[in-house]
C-alpha cells in the first residue's frame, strides 16, 4: 500500500470522501482509493496511468475522457468484463485487471505487433481470411485471442435485475446547464418533468469546467440552477441513469443500477452536450495525452492531479480555462500550443498570459515522445504552414501530461436514434443539427451553443417550447437565442499526419490517418461505406471521438465539400447494456387449475400445456411408464379421474346461438336438441382443422363449448372476430377459467357419480351417451357431460372454479373405497388413440382439411357456409394427396415408432405417423399415420422408416382399435 | 374471532394456499372465507397506508355482458355506468363498473352486506333479459386490493399504463396487461388511503400474487387482511 | 415503441394489440370463384398509403379497425367494427339445403 501522491488538497465540489479509504487491487497489487473514487481516478492518485492495451497494436492506453466516453478504460474485474474504469466507483477488496494483454499490461508479450503495424492494414482481415474455404475457422480463435476483450466469468453469481415503466410530460436528457434550465422552465409551465442525467450529480460541464478566470462562474451558476432544480416539486431527478435510446413516441430505455426503465415521456428535450475531440498527431494515444476536460474531472471531481508537468494543445478559449485549472492544482504548464495564428483576447486567455506561461501560436504537436513503457514523456512541437502540415519540428518540451481543448462535437446519438441529423456547419467548424423530428428539442452545446450564458439561455426555451408543445400555459414567447454555432470554439483541422504514421483517427480500432487514407483509395468514399470497411467509429466509443476527423479526411481525400460527407448514423444502444437489463425481471405467465396443489400431493410429475401446467402422471419420474400402464388400466377396468379445467369453455348464447355455431363449426347444430351434446370441428378459413370439442346444448339459445387447451384463447378471439362483421344476436362468453372440469371415467363412473350427484338421474335411459345435464354434484352447481374422450362410460363434470378441488375431493372421496385412480395426460393420450380420436395439432397440421383427417363424417354439407367450408369444397375438386389412417404393426414384437417417422415408398416420404404407442388394453402397438390415398384401405401395407434408418412395415387398421361398437362408452 | 380452515368450505380462494402460508386467520363471510388478518391486524392497517396486498376473491361479484346488458341493469336500478372503463359507487356501498358499451362489472364493499348479487342472480333469465348475459365474475376472476402510497409506483413495475394518482382518477379503470397477464385495475382508495382493485384470470392468481409480493418488496409490502382495509376505509368516513 | 390509440381503452402500447391484416368483405361463398374466393383467404392488397386493418385490444378482446399509414407507419384513426360492419350478415341457403 501505499500514499496516494497525485491526491491535491480538498476542491470545491469534490465527489470523494477524504474519511474513508477504500481498498481495492490492480493487476494484483493493492491501492488505497477514497470513497467516491472511481478505478481510474484512484489509480491516477497513485501515478497509474496505463489502463489497458489497445485493441490491434496492444499499445498502452490511458484515460481519454474521464467521462465513460471511450474505450481505453475498459478494465476486467473478477465478475464482469468490460468495465469503464473512468466511471465504476470503487468498492472495498475490488480486483481489478487489465485487459487484452499477454505476460502483464506493463509489458504485453503481444506489444510486437506495434511493430508490424504495417502489415496489418486497413480491411486485413477481409482480406486475409477468406480464403481459402475454412480459413477463417482456423484463424479466429488466434485473433480473438488477441483482439479480444475481457472475459466472461461464468461463474458470476446471479443478480436481481428488474424493469419499470416510466411516464412524464416532459423528459429532459442531461442536467447540464442546458438541461437544468429546460426542466426548470418546464415544471414552471407545470408540467411532471424527469431529468435524467448520466453522472452521479446533476451539472454537466458546470461541475468541472472552468468558464472565467478566477473559475466562480461555473460554481455560482452551478448552485443556482441546481438549487432551483432540487426545489421544484414537478421535477424527479434520475442521476447515475443512461437514456440508451429515443425510440418510436418518444419511448425511453433508461438504465439506473440494476433497473431498466422504460419511459414514455410526450415531449424530449435534448441536452446531451458535446463531446471534447481529440488532436490527430503521431502517439496522440500515449497514456497522459489526455482532453482537456478529462484532467478538469480529474481536478475537480476527485482532487487528483492529472499530472506533473504538462502542455496544452488548444484552438479555443477553454484550453486556456484548462490552463488555470492546471496551474492552480500545482501543475507546471511548459506550454500552450495554440493551432491558432493570433489567440484572440479573453478573459481566460489574458488571465494565462498574465500568469507567464508560454504560448506558442500557430503551433501543433507533431509528435508525442514515449518512455520504454510506452507511457507520455514529452512533445515536439511545430510551426504550421498550411492544413495539416507543418514545418520540422523546432520546439521539445517535456511533460508528462497532454491536454487536448480543440473543439467539440455533438453528441447527437439520440438524435439520430429519433430519426434527427447532423450536418457540418462551416461557421461552427463542427457537425451542427440539421432536423430533429416532433417532439424533440435539442438544446445547449449539442445545438450549437457552446458559450455558457448562450446554453443556459437556450436550455430555458427549449422547455418553453417543450411547455408549448404540450399546450401548457404560456410563460411569454420563448427567447431566440443568438450566438449558437459561432465560430471559435472549434478548429476547423487539428489533424497533422506524420509520415511515420501512429497518427490515431480512432483509438479503439487503433486506425490511423494512412488507414482511413487506403481505405478511400481502394474506393469506400462514403462516409458509411468507409466506417464499415476500416471499422472506423465502430468500437465502444461508437465514433465519438472519430466521426469528425474521419469526415475531415474524407472530405480532404475525395475533394468533396463537409456538407456533403455527412456524418455517419448512430443507432442504440447509446452506450454498452447488460444481457441482464435487457432479460429483466422476466415474467412467464403460469395458468393452474383449481385442483393443481392435490395434483402435486398425489405426486404428479407435471407438464406445461399452452400456459396451463397439468399432470403427465402420477408417481415418480423412473416408473414413468407402469403409472402411466396403471392409469390406463384403472380406466378401463374401473374408474380414474383426470383434471380438465384446461380445456376451454365458452358460452354461446342468444336467440343467434345455433346459427353462430353452424357458421364456425364444421357440423349442424340447428336441430340439436337441449340436453344433448355434439362433436364441434372448427376450421379456419384456408379449410384446415383448427381446434375440436363438444358443444352442449342447455338452452334453445345457450350452448357451451369446449375447446382445446391450447386453442381456447384463439378460437374465443375468432368467433368475436368473425362476429364483428356477421352481427348475429348472439353473445361469446370466455368461460375457460370460470369453470373447473373433471372427467370421471371407466365402467364404474356411474357408481361413484352417485354417491355425489342428489339431484341428476345418471340411470342409462334418463342420462344417456351424449347427454348433457345441469345439477348438483356433491352440492357444488355442475354441468355434467356424458361424453367419451377416452372410450369408456365416463362423464364430464363443470363446476365453478372456486368450488374445484372440493368436487376434486368429493369424488375421490366417493372412488376411494373402488379404489379410483387419478390419471395424467400421458394416461389420457393413450386412451383417446385406442379410440381413434385425433388431437387437433398432433394429427393434423396447417393443411389437415377434414376429408384428409377422414373426418368428413363431421362436415354437414347442406349449410350454407362455415369457416372454411368454401376453401374445402375447392381443394376437394383435386384428388386428396395423403389421408389420416389407424396402423398397427405387422411385428408384434417391434416397438412403436415415434411422431414424425416419415411413410416410405419407393424410396420416396408419401407421409408420416402423428400417433403411437403400445396399448397395454390390446397387446399391441397402434398408431395413426398419414398415408397415400390409394393405401387407407383396412389390410394395406406401408413402410415406416424409424430411428437408424431401418424400415419396418404397417397394417391399415379402421380405428377405434378399441370396442369398434363404443359399447362401453354408450353403456 | 374463530379461525377457519379454507379447505372446509366448497369455495376456496384462488390464493388460499398462499394465505395460509402468511399465516392468515380467515372469516366467514357468507359462501366464502376472507383473509381476515395476518395476527396483528393493527400493525396490518399501517401496513396497508404503505404497500399492502389483500385477497377479496371470496368476495361477492358479478357481470353482465351483451348489447343489452347495460339498459337491463339500470332497470335493476343501478346507477351511473355512463363512461366506459369507469366505477360508479351505488348507495348499497358496491361499485358498478363500465368495462365496455357491452359489459358491466359490479364489485361488493369490503362488509358484503349488499343483496343485489342475490338479487340480480335470481331475477336474470336468459329468455327475459334481453341482449344480457350474465357473467360468473366470481370464478372466472381473482380479486385482489393493492393498498398504500407506493401502489402506483410498485404497478409500474408490472404495468404500462399511467396508474400514479393524479393520472389515474379516482373510480378509473385500465384493462390491460400486468406482468403479461391481462387484468382490470380499478383505482378503489380505501377512506384517504390509495388503492387499486385487481381482478383476472382466476387460474393465474397464484402467479400473480407472487408477482405482486415480488415487485412489493422493495417497499416493504406485505400481505394484509380484509379487516386492515375496513380500518382504511373507516378512517375516512369518521 | 408505438402506441395504438385504442377505441375502448384510449391510448396503450402496441404490445397490447394484435394485428390480423386488412379489412377486406368475405364475398358471398355462393357466388364467388375458387380464383376469387383464394384471392380473399390468401392476398393482401399491401398497397403504400393508408391501410385498413383488424386489430384486437388483447386484453379486452375487443376487435377494432384501424386506419394506418403504410409508408410514415402512422396510425390515423381508430374506431370500432361496428362503424364498418353495422348490418347482420346472412348466406343464402344452398339449394335443397337445410339449416
Amino acid at each position: 500500500m501505499k500514499r496516494a501522491p497525485f491526491r491535491l488538497p480538498a476542491q470545491i465540489g469534490e465527489r470523494i470522501d477524504r474519511s474513508r479509504t477504500v481498498s481495492f487491487s490492480f493487476e494484483g497489487r493493492t491501492y488505497d482509493g477514497l470513497a467516491g473514487d472511481t478505478i481510474a481516478s484512484a489509480l491516477a492518485s497513485h501515478g497509474v496511468r496505463v489502463l489497458s492495451r489497445s485493441f490491434k497494436y496492444h499499445r498502452p492506453r490511458g484515460a481519454l475522457t474521464m467521462a465513460g466516453q471511450d474505450a481505453n478504460t475498459l478494465v476486467q474485474l473478477t465478475e464482469e468484463p468490460n468495465v469503464l474504469a473512468d466511471t465504476t466507483p470503487i468498492t472495498g477488496g475490488l480486483e481489478v485487471r487489465g485487459q487484452n494483454y499477454s505476460g502483464s499490461l506493463a509489458w504485453d508479450r503481444d506489444a510486437w505487433l506495434n511493430a508490424v503495424g504495417r502489415f496489418l492494414p486497413v480491411g486485413f482481415y477481409y482480406k486475409a481470411f477468406y480464403k481459402p474455404l475454412g480459413a477463417w475457422r482456423r484463424w479466429e480463435p488466434v485473433i480473438r485471442a488477441r483482439a479480444g476483450l475481457g472475459e466472461v466469468n461464468l461463474d458470476t453469481a446471479h443478480r436481481y435485475y428488474d424493469k419499470a415503466y416510466g411516464f412524464s410530460d416532459v423528459a429532459v436528457i442531461g442536467a447540464g446547464p442546458a438541461g437544468l434550465s429546460a426542466a426548470l422552465e418546464a415544471a414552471r409551465a407545470g408540467l411532471d418533468v424527469l431529468l435524467v442525467e448520466e453522472n452521479p450529480v446533476l451539472g454537466g460541464s458546470l461541475t468541472y469546467a472552468r468558464f472565467d478566470a478566477d473559475g466562480a462562474l461555473g460554481r455560482q451558476r452551478l448552485a443556482e440552477l441546481a438549487s432551483a432544480v432540487r426545489a421544484e416539486s414537478r421535477i424527479t431527478v434520475m442521476t447515475g441513469a443512461v437514456c440508451q435510446g429515443l425510440l418510436t413516441e418518444n419511448w425511453l430505455p433508461i438504465i439506473q443500477g440494476n433497473r431498466l426503465h422504460k419511459v414514455r415521456a410526450r415531449q424530449v428535450v435534448l441536452a446531451t452536450g458535446s463531446v471534447e475531440q481529440p488532436v490527430v498527431f503521431r502517439n496522440n494515444d500515449a497514456p497522459g495525452v489526455m482532453q482537456g476536460s478529462a484532467a478538469q474531472r480529474l481536478i475537480r471531481h476527485y482532487g487528483v492531479r492529472p499530472g506533473r508537468r504538462a502542455v496544452v494543445v488548444t484552438g479555443n478559449a477553454d484550453g486556456y480555462g484548462v490552463a488555470l485549472d492546471l496551474l492552480d492544482a500545482g501543475i507546471e504548464v511548459a506550454g500552450i500550443l495554440d493551432l491558432r495564428a493570433t489567440p484572440p483576447h479573453e478573459e481566460r486567455t489574458d488571465a494565462v498570459r498574465a500568469r507567464n506561461v508560454a504560448i506558442y501560436p500557430r503551433y501543433a504537436p507533431w509528435e508525442a515522445r514515449r518512455s520504454a513503457r510506452g507511457i507520455l514523456k514529452g512533445l515536439s512541437a511545430a510551426p504550421i504552414v498550411g492544413h495539416g502540415k507543418c514545418e520540422p519540428a523546432d520546439v521539445r518540451l517535456e511533460c508528462d501530461l497532454l491536454c487536448m481543448s480543440i473543439g467539440y462535437a455533438p453528441t447527437a446519438q439520440l438524435l439520430h436514434y429519433a430519426g434527427g441529423s447532423v450536418v457540418y456547419d462551416r461557421a461552427a467548424a463542427t457537425f451542427a443539427i440539421k432536423s430533429a423530428p416532433a417532439g424533440v428539442i435539442p438544446a445547449g452545446s449539442l445545438d450549437g451553443a457552446y458559450d455558457l450564458e448562450t446554453a443556459i439561455a437556450d436550455g430555458r426555451r427549449a422547455g418553453m417550447q417543450a411547455a408549448a408543445g404540450l399546450g401548457a400555459p404560456s410563460r411569454g414567447e420563448p427567447p431566440a437565442v443568438r450566438g449558437k454555432n459561432a465560430s471559435g470554439w472549434n478548429h476547423p483541422w487539428p489533424i497533422f499526419p506524420h509520415p511515420r504514421g501512429k497518427d490515431f483517427v480512432d483509438f479503439d480500432e487503433d486506425l490511423q490517418v494512412k488507414d482511413i487514407r487506403n481505405a478511400i483509395a481502394e474506393g469506400y468514399d462514403h462516409i458509411e461505406l468507409l466506417k464499415r470497411f476500416s471499422t472506423a467509429g465502430m468500437g465502444p466509443s461508437q465514433g465519438r471521438h472519430t466521426a469528425l476527423s474521419l469526415a475531415r479526411i474524407t472530405a480532404e481525400a475525395t475533394g468533396r465539400e463537409l456538407e456533403i460527407i455527412g456524418a455517419t448514423t448512430a443507432r442504440p444502444p447509446y452506450s454498452a447494456e447488460k444481457f441482464g437489463h435487457l432479460a429483466g425481471r422476466g415474467f412467464e405467465p403460469v395458468r393452474l387449475s383449481a385442483m393443481h396443489h392435490r395434483h402435486l400431493e398425489a405426486g404428479a410429475e407435471m407438464m406445461p400445456a399452452g400456459l396451463w401446467l397439468r399432470p403427465a402422471y402420477y408417481g415418480p419420474k423412473d416408473r414413468r411408464e407402469a403409472a402411466i400402464r396403471e392409469e390406463v388400466e384403472a380406466v378401463r377396468a374401473n374408474v380414474g379421474l383426470i383434471d380438465v379445467s384446461t380445456l376451454g369453455g365458452l358460452d354461446v348464447r342468444g336467440p343467434d346461438a345455433a346459427e353462430f355455431l353452424n357458421r364456425m363449426y364444421t357440423f349442424a347444430y340447428a336441430n340439436q336438441q337441449v340436453g344433448r351434446a355434439r362433436y364441434v370441428l372448427m376450421c379456419d378459413q384456408t379449410g384446415a382443422i383448427i381446434d375440436d370439442g363438444v358443444a352442449c346444448r342447455f338452452h334453445d339459445w345457450h350452448f357451451y363449448v369446449t375447446a382445446t387447451t391450447g386453442g381456447a384463447d384463439r378460437v374465443y378471439q375468432t368467433m368475436l372476430w368473425h362476429n364483428a362483421q356477421w352481427r348475429l344476436d348472439v353473445d361469446i362468453t370466455n368461460a375457460t377459467a370460470a369453470y373447473a372440469g373433471v372427467n370421471l371415467a371407466g365402467p364404474r363412473s356411474r357408481e361413484v357419480l352417485a354417491k355425489l350427484a342428489t339431484d341428476v338421474d345418471l340411470s342409462a335411459p334418463a342420462f344417456p351417451y351424449m347427454g348433457v345435464r345441469m345439477g348438483t354434484v356433491a352440492g357444488i352447481p355442475a354441468r355434467l357431460l356424458r361424453v367419451g374422450f377416452v372410450g369408456e362410460l365416463g362423464y364430464e363434470i363443470h363446476v365453478p372454479a372456486s368450488a374445484g378441488e372440493a368436487l376434486w375431493d368429493a369424488l375421490l372421496w366417493a372412488g376411494a373405497p373402488l379404489g379410483i385412480k387419478p390419471f395424467g395426460v400421458e394416461a389420457q393420450r393413450l386412451l383417446r388413440l385406442e379410440k381413434g380420436h385425433i388431437i387437433v395439432g398432433q394429427d393434423t397440421d396447417g393443411e389437415t382439411h377434414p376429408y384428409m383427417a377422414d373426418m368428413g363424417w363431421a362436415i354437414a354439407k347442406k349449410k350454407p357456409f362455415f369457416v372454411g367450408a368454401r376453401a374445402i369444397e375447392a381443394q376437394m375438386k383435386r384428388p386428396l394427396q395423403r389421408k389420416l389412417v389407424g396402423f398397427t404393426l405387422v411385428d408384434p414384437a417391434e416397438p412403436p415408432p415415434e411422431e414424425c417417422h416419415l411413410v416410405i415408398r419407393e424410396g420416396a416420404i408419401v407421409g408420416r405417423v402423428t400417433s403411437a404407442a403400445f396399448s397395454p388394453s390390446l397387446s399391441r402397438v397402434i398408431g395413426l399415420a398419414f398415408v397415400p390415398p390409394e393405401q387407407t384401405e383396412p389390410g394395406a401395407r406401408f413402410s415406416i422408416k424409424v430411428a437408424g434408418g431401418r424400415m419396418i412395415e404397417a397394417q391399415v387398421v379402421k380405428p377405434p382399435f378399441l370396442d369398434p361398437n363404443n359399447a362401453r362408452q354408450e353403456g | 374471532m374463530r379461525t377457519l380452515d379454507p379447505a372446509q368450505f366448497a369455495r376456496r380462494s384462488f390464493v388460499y394456499r398462499r394465505l395460509v402460508g402468511h399465516g392468515a386467520v380467515f372469516a366467514d363471510m357468507g359462501g366464502g372465507v376472507v383473509a381476515e388478518h395476518f395476527g396483528a391486524a393493527e400493525a396490518e392497517a399501517v401496513s396497508a397506508t404503505r404497500l399492502g396486498l389483500a385477497d377479496l376473491s371470496p368476495l361477492p361479484r358479478i357481470g353482465f355482458k351483451g348489447r343489452g346488458a347495460l339498459a337491463w341493469l339500470s332497470g335493476q336500478g343501478v346507477r351511473g355506468l355512463a363512461e366506459d372503463n369507469r366505477a360508479d359507487r351505488q348507495t348499497d356501498g358496491t361499485r358498478a363498473a363500465r368495462l365496455a358499451p357491452t359489459e358491466a362489472l359490479i364489485l361488493s364493499d369490503l362488509t358484503a352486506t349488499s343483496r343485489i348479487f342475490e338479487r340480480l342472480t335470481t331475477t336474470w333469465r336468459l329468455e327475459t333479459a334481453s341482449q344480457c348475459y350474465l357473467l360468473p365474475r366470481g370464478d372466472s376472476h381473482y380479486w385482489l386490493h393493492i393498498s398504500g402510497e407506493h401502489a402506483a409506483a410498485m404497478f409500474a413495475k408490472l404495468c404500462g399504463v399511467d396508474l400514479r394518482p393524479d393520472r389515474f382518477a379516482a373510480g378509473a379503470i385500465a384493462q390491460t396487461s400486468i406482468a403479461r397477464s391481462n387484468a382490470i385495475v380499478i383505482r378503489s382508495d380505501q377512506g384517504s388511503t390509495l388503492g387499486f382493485d385487481l381482478l383476472g384470470d382466476s387460474a393465474s392468481a397464484d402467479y400473480m400474487w407472487g408477482c405482486l409480493l415480488d415487485a412489493m418488496a422493495e417497499f416493504g409490502g406485505r400481505p394484509v387482511g380484509r379487516a386492515a382495509l375496513m380500518r382504511l376505509a373507516d378512517g375516512a368516513s369518521r | 415503441m408505438k402506441i395504438m390509440p385504442c377505441p375502448l381503452n384510449g391510448p396503450r402500447n402496441i404490445t397490447e394489440f394484435a394485428c390480423a391484416g386488412e379489412v377486406r368483405v368475405m364475398p358471398d361463398p355462393a357466388a364467388a370463384s375458387d380464383a376469387a374466393w383464394a384471392d380473399y383467404v390468401f392476398m393482401e392488397t399491401n398497397g403504400a398509403g393508408i391501410v385498413r386493418e383488424w386489430w384486437c385490444h388483447l386484453p379486452t378482446s375487443y376487435w377494432f379497425i384501424a386506419e394506418r399509414n403504410t409508408v410514415t407507419d402512422e396510425i390515423v384513426h381508430t374506431y370500432p367494427a361496428g362503424d364498418v360492419f353495422s348490418a347482420r350478415r346472412d348466406f343464402a341457403p344452398k339449394p335443397g339445403g337445410g339449416a
